[in-house]
This record gives C-alpha cells, sequence and structure tokens, in this order.
C-alpha cells in the first residue's frame, strides 16, 4: 500500500491507458516481435536492484542528452552512473510508484515510433536527433510527456549537481560547513 | 518508556501505550501543544514520522537532505505536477527546513476571519498575546545587516531605486552564522525552531517523543479513548516495519494541511468539509543574473522582502496581492527548478554564482482538495485560479524590473518555454505566461485550510476550539483550520493559533 504520491506519482494507471491506446496504435504497425528487434539487445548490468537492462540502457540514454560535457561544464555524468542512483532511489519507492515509472522509461525508449513515427528506439537515436525529441516532451501539448520530463530533469538535474566534481564550474565553494570549520550557535 | 525521544526504527516499541493525550506531528502546531500540556502537568505522547537529525548529520547535501528531511523524499507534489509540495517530514517539522521568517497573521486577516468567517477567538485583542508568546518563542528579532547576502541587496536596491515598499525581515535565528543552507537544515542549530524550543522543554515537562512513528489511523477504543493505529518505519523512513496502537483521551492532529485532513480521511472521521478548501498558496522564483559574483548560496538566504504590491486587507480575500523575497538554495535544487536539459542546462547552471533569485509569493483563495483512495494513497487536487495567474504574471513584471534596476544582466523566468527579460518593456512579457501544468516550477511551502475552523458544522470541519465536528476530543492545530490564508509565512501564525487553541483546551481538562 501506497502512502505517498511522491516524484512520480503523477504516473496515473489511467493516464497510461490513455497513452498506452497512442503507443498501441503505433506498435501495432510494427507488430509485437517487430518491437523487439527494434529495441534491440542492452548490456547485461551488474548489481541492478530494480530495473532491467533496457530500462537501465534508456536512463543512460536520456542522462547523455539532458546532462552533456559541455564546454560551460566539462564534466561527464557517465563515471556518476546516474542510472544506478535512480535504480537505488526506485528501490525504496512505494511498488506503483515503480511500476508506473518503469511503464514511463518504455514510452520514453519507444517515444520516437509513438510520437514521431520514426522506426527506430529512444537509445538507437543519434545524440543531436535524441536531444531533440527529448526537448519536445518537455513542452508538448501531452500533459503525460511534460509530466514525465520534468520528473527525470528534476531528479537526474539535483543528483548531478549535488556531485563536489561539478562545483568549480557553476562557482560553487562547497557546503560552508567545510568551508569554514567547525562552527557552533 | 520514560520522557524522551525514542526511535522506533531502532528500539522496539512497546504493542500499545496509553497515554492522556497523544500529539500527532511534532512541528510548530504539535510541539507548541506537547509543550504547554506537559508543562500544566499532563501526559503526552508525540508521533513523528521524520526522524531526529541534528547537527552534523545536517550534511548541507541537496540528494541526502532533501531525501531525508522532505515529505515523499522532496517529491511530493499537486496531482498534475504543476505544484511542487514542499513539507517537512524531521522531529520538529516545517521549521527545520523553512527559512526562518517571523510573520504574524496580520490584522486585516484576524478582522477578516472574525467578520466573514465567525472567528471570535481571533480577534486582535484575543490573539495578541498568543503571538506575542509566540514571538518570545521564536526569539524573534530583525535580520542583522550583517547577514543580508549580496542577493537580497540587489533586490533591496531595485525595489528602492523604483519606490517600492520593502523591509528586511524578521527571523527567528540566534548566533546565525550565514551557512546559507536553511532550507536543508542548519547543521549549528541557529534556527529556534519547535526542536530547539517547545519539545526540550515539553520533554523536561515529561513527554515522550517517538520517531519513525507513522499514524496511519484513529479509532474509537471506548466511549472515552482513541486509539492510534502506528506502524514503525525503517531508520531510512522507506519502508513500514511493525503496527502498534496508542491509546489516548485526547488526540492532537497537527501534521500539517496535507496529513492532518489525510488521516482523519483515512480514519473516516470528520464532516464533509475535511480535506476541502485547501491553499497551496504557490510561489514561482525568478532569477536575476548578474555579470558580477553575487554568491547568494552565502548569508542568510531569505532575508529582504518586495511588500508594495501585498494587501492584508482586501475585503474578499483578507491576505492578497504579494511579495517578492530574496532566496537562495544549494546547487541540486535550484538546478532542478530550471527548464533547461542538455547544453542551455549546462549553461544556465555555470551562472549559479551570478544568480540573485527571488520568490513571488502569491497568497491564494482554496481551490484545492486532499483525497485519500481506497489503497491509502494521497492526491492533492489544485488548480490555479485566474487570479492567482493574473497576480503572479504582474509580479513576474514588477520582480523583473527591479532586478534591472539593480543593474541585472537579465531577468530568467524559469517557465517552459522560458521567458528571458532585458529591458523594462520586455517586462511585459509576462502577461502571457500561462503556468500551464508541468512547464512552471511553482512551489508550494505554506498549505494550508483543509480543515477549517468555523462556528457550526455547515461551514467548516472543525469548531471554534479546533475539535473536529462529529467526535470528542480528537482535535486539529495546525494551519489546517485557517479559512483563508494567515500570513506569507505560516510558522508564527501556527505556533501562536496552537498557544491559543491548548490554553482553551487546558481550561477544559
Amino acid at each position: 500500500m501506497s502512502e505517498k504520491e511522491g516524484l512520480f506519482g503523477f504516473l496515473s494507471r489511467r493516464r497510461f491507458l490513455k497513452a498506452g491506446l497512442v503507443a498501441g496504435g503505433a506498435i501495432l504497425g510494427v507488430g509485437g516481435g517487430g518491437l523487439l528487434v527494434l529495441r534491440g539487445r542492452a548490456p547485461e548490468v551488474e548489481g541492478l536492484l530494480v530495473l532491467d537492462a533496457h530500462e537501465y540502457r534508456t536512463l543512460q540514454s536520456l542522462v547523455e542528452v539532458m546532462l552533456p560535457k559541455t564546454d560551460a561544464i566539462p564534466v561527464d555524468a557517465a563515471p556518476m552512473d546516474l542510472p544506478r542512483a535512480f535504480d537505488r532511489f526506485l528501490a525504496d519507492e512505494p511498488e506503483q510508484n515503480v511500476k508506473d515509472l518503469q511503464k514511463a522509461l518504455v514510452l520514453i525508449e519507444f517515444g520516437p515510433l509513438v510520437f514521431d513515427k520514426k522506426a527506430t528506439t529512444f537509445s538507437r537515436l543519434d545524440p543531436a536527433e535524441r536531444s531533440a525529441h527529448w526537448d519536445a516532451w518537455a513542452v508538448s501539448d501531452s500533459l503525460l510527456r511534460r509530466q514525465v520530463s520534468l520528473a527525470m530533469r528534476k531528479f537526474f538535474n539535483l543528483v548531478y549537481f549535488d556531485h563536489e566534481e561539478v562545483w568549480p564550474f557553476i562557482g560553487y565553494p562547497g557546503p560552508s560547513m567545510k568551508r569554514l570549520g567547525k562552527l557552533t550557535p | 518508556m520514560t520522557a524522551g525521544i525514542t526511535d522506533l526504527s531502532k528500539t522496539a516499541p512497546p504493542d500499545s501505550l496509553v497515554t492522556e493525550v497523544c500529539v500527532i506531528g511534532s512541528g510548530c502546531g504539535g510541539a507548541t501543544a506537547a509543550r504547554l500540556l506537559a508543562e500544566a502537568g499532563h501526559e503526552v505522547v508525540v508521533l513523528e514520522e521524520g526522524r531526529d537529525l541534528v547537527g552534523p548529520e545536517r550534511t548541507q547535501r541537496d540528494a541526502e537532505m532533501y531525501d531525508q528531511l522532505y515529505m515523499d523524499r522532496g517529491g511530493r507534489a499537486s496531482h498534475d505536477m504543476s505544484v511542487s509540495v514542499l513539507q517537512g517530514r524531521v522531529l520538529g517539522g516545517g521549521g527545520v527546513i523553512n527559512t526562518c521568517d517571523v510573520v504574524p497573521i496580520p490584522e486585516g486577516v484576524l478582522h477578516h476571519w472574525q467578520s466573514k468567517y465567525g472567528l471570535e477567538d481571533f480577534s486582535p485583542a484575543q490573539f495578541k498575546r498568543f503571538e506575542e508568546a509566540a514571538l518570545g518563542d521564536l526569539s524573534a528579532s530583525r535580520i542583522p545587516e550583517s547577514l543580508v547576502n549580496e542577493a537580497n541587496n540587489k533586490l533591496r536596491q531595485g525595489a528602492e531605486a523604483l519606490g517600492f515598499r520593502g523591509e528586511v525581515m524578521v527571523h527567528n535565528r540566534v548566533g546565525c552564522r550565514g551557512l546559507g543552507t536553511c532550507l536543508i537544515g542548519c547543521p549549528i542549530h541557529a534556527k529556534r525552531n519547535p526542536r530547539m524550543v517547545a519539545l526540550p522543554r515539553a520533554i523536561d515537562a515529561g513527554a515522550r517523543v517517538f520517531t519513525r512513528a507513522r499514524a496511519v489511523k484513529i479509532t474509537k477504543a471506548t466511549e472515552e479513548m482513541k486509539q492510534i493505529t502506528v506502524r514503525t518505519l525503517d531508520p531510512r523512513g522507506y519502508h513500514e516495519q511493525r503496527e502498534l496502537h496508542v491509546r489516548a483521551k485526547i488526540v492532537i492532529v497537527a501534521a500539517n494541511a496535507i496529513a492532518s485532513p489525510q488521516l482523519l480521511l483515512r480514519s473516516g472521521i470528520g464532516n464533509a468539509h475535511v480535506g476541502k478548501n485547501l491553499m497551496l498558496q504557490p510561489q514561482l522564483p525568478v532569477i536575476g543574473l548578474f555579470d558580477d559574483r553575487i554568491a547568494a548560496f552565502d548569508g542568510v538566504p531569505q532575508s529582504y522582502a518586495v511588500t508594495e504590491f501585498e494587501e492584508e486587507d482586501h475585503a474578499e480575500h483578507g491576505l492578497w496581492g504579494y511579495r517578492i523575497e530574496g532566496i537562495m538554495g544549494t546547487p541540486g535544487i535550484v538546478s532542478s527548478l530550471l527548464p533547461f536539459s542538455g547544453a542551455p542546462g549546462m549553461a544556465g547552471m555555470a551562472q549559479y554564482d551570478r544568480m540573485a533569485p527571488s520568490l513571488l509569493l502569491v497568497p491564494d483563495a482554496p481551490s484545492g482538495r486532499v483525497e485519500v483512495a481506497r489503497d491509502g494513497r494521497l492526491t492533492i487536487r489544485y488548480e490555479q485560479r485566474s487570479d492567482h495567474q493574473e497576480r503572479l504574471r504582474d509580479a513576474v513584471e514588477n520582480a523583473a524590473k527591479v532586478y534591472l534596476e539593480a543593474g541585472a544582466r537579465e531577468v530568467l523566468v524559469p517557465t517552459l518555454p522560458a521567458l528571458t527579460i532585458r529591458s523594462a518593456k520586455e517586462a511585459k512579457q509576462a502577461r502571457k505566461l500561462t503556468f500551464a501544468p508541468a512547464t512552471a516550477p511553482l512551489i508550494s511551502a505554506h498549505q494550508q485550510g483543509t480543515v477549517r475552523f468555523a462556528p457550526s458544522e455547515r461551514d467548516g470541519g472543525a469548531d471554534l476550539d479546533g475539535q473536529v465536528y462529529g467526535t470528542k476530543d480528537v482535535y486539529v492545530f495546525d494551519s489546517s483550520g485557517y479559512p483563508t490564508s494567515a500570513s506569507s509565512h505560516t510558522m508564527t501564525p501556527i505556533i501562536s493559533s496552537s498557544r491559543m487553541l491548548t490554553t482553551k483546551l487546558l481550561t477544559r481538562i
């Protein structure tokens, strides 16, 4: 039983049913077996608590476009393994939130097919296409897509910018207690 | 078990506890009630879902602190994700994670409650002594100039140049060193909040405080006694572990304006008003971007308020208009509020140390409700009213003018699509903002109104003693009772009203 809504509580079953109908239309055109071919095999990942390898890969692909290494902040997010942080987060979320979130990951992965009518998946898009596709989620007419975009942005931004390696590039000297030494009121 | 704090994730509780008074929630309302009752010699048990997180355990790190100090790990939101709902889940409640603003209920609001809602006890003359006592609890004082940081000074400079009324705010810090992380707890305990004032005194007077104790249901045990079903949580507060029952003659629910009606609804207690009339008082951040380093993360994050546009005695609504208040957070939370992904997001955060952000605090009229499904799932329904949107657009326009006047290169309104304002003329673009769900980072820190106090059962969920209609000795002593927005910041109102309601209760028991 869930006590809480949480970051992903907006992902209601009714909404997914609705999105599923849209997805279903696109998927019918490809066929169930075709979907698996489209998605391909994801590399094995050791030690995941909740996610499977495909879901992990979707999140890796997402992090690549959300938090790229740039001139402004030349810090690669890959070594931080943010998808694994997400997996750990999910491990302590209520069961329904986890299920809903996994559906959201399926929707992201097949987003190019469902929303752009392209016979490919999110992880297989080249970085520029993937970035453009993901940007469209944030300003979509679909509330569900905007919500998924917002939830992902909140989680991954918060965790990424909590990493010390990033701070020199944003002018943050770190927690004041460490800077100022032991203080008492 | 003797007086003190017991963490039920670590100490096996008894199967049942019996007490005279059970207080649910350890924040401003609950801790105040527990203290006064215990000091008057009554037997008190306090239940708190959060843990007691103190001193260096408050690490000033985003991921860990939002996870441990906030309800739903910092992720609570309204049903369509239009408003992020921030609430404390820690011993001491919201006072541990707020920005320490001491803003009593304006007299205009008290008059409004009297004349429009029949809250006779809230007359300024009667309420004043409780408010003064609350200010004493808080060691309230004006924030010293030395703690007003550059970001708040920019807000002040711009406001003064434009002739807008404003003020350095009053706070409840003593010994503040300007560590800057008020939103994720003060590691040196400079906040004179319930954790540092009311709870220690309650414990000194014999109160027993249980943490990681989630109250899930109130039922009738006997004619006189209520039974509270409590589930203990694991040390991180993620999973329920075991169940115990607390029996009490008097139950005071003070778990905030979301969790209090949630508990009553789950228990099947109260009338049709319970859960309704929710106000979230949504706030929108805007960011002045400067060429020079501002370092808003150092010093008191919220010390200056532009009050020019605030109305305290609006005939229809009481508190109305809006405020513009400085604010700053640690990198994680700031980045999570920005509307960008990818390279634009990185470029945006690269300006973190040159940001001077503020929150546009716009009081609202009731337009939401708390719902609990059969499986226990909570839904916070909220529709932003058009009058709220209109004042918010006006606030964006004026905040942009203030920052530009103070020398900002540009002002970022972090909506989707993002709005960048570079001149006073461009500020009029704020008129086009729609605030569609999941396109604007609206934040709620002052939830109110879900068990409205009213002289008649027809008009509210609890009577003027805070007693929930249809019950005997089940009370609500938090901001759930307010019929309209009490204040721009609810800490002082909640302590004041809890003092008043507890004092009344003490005359009857």
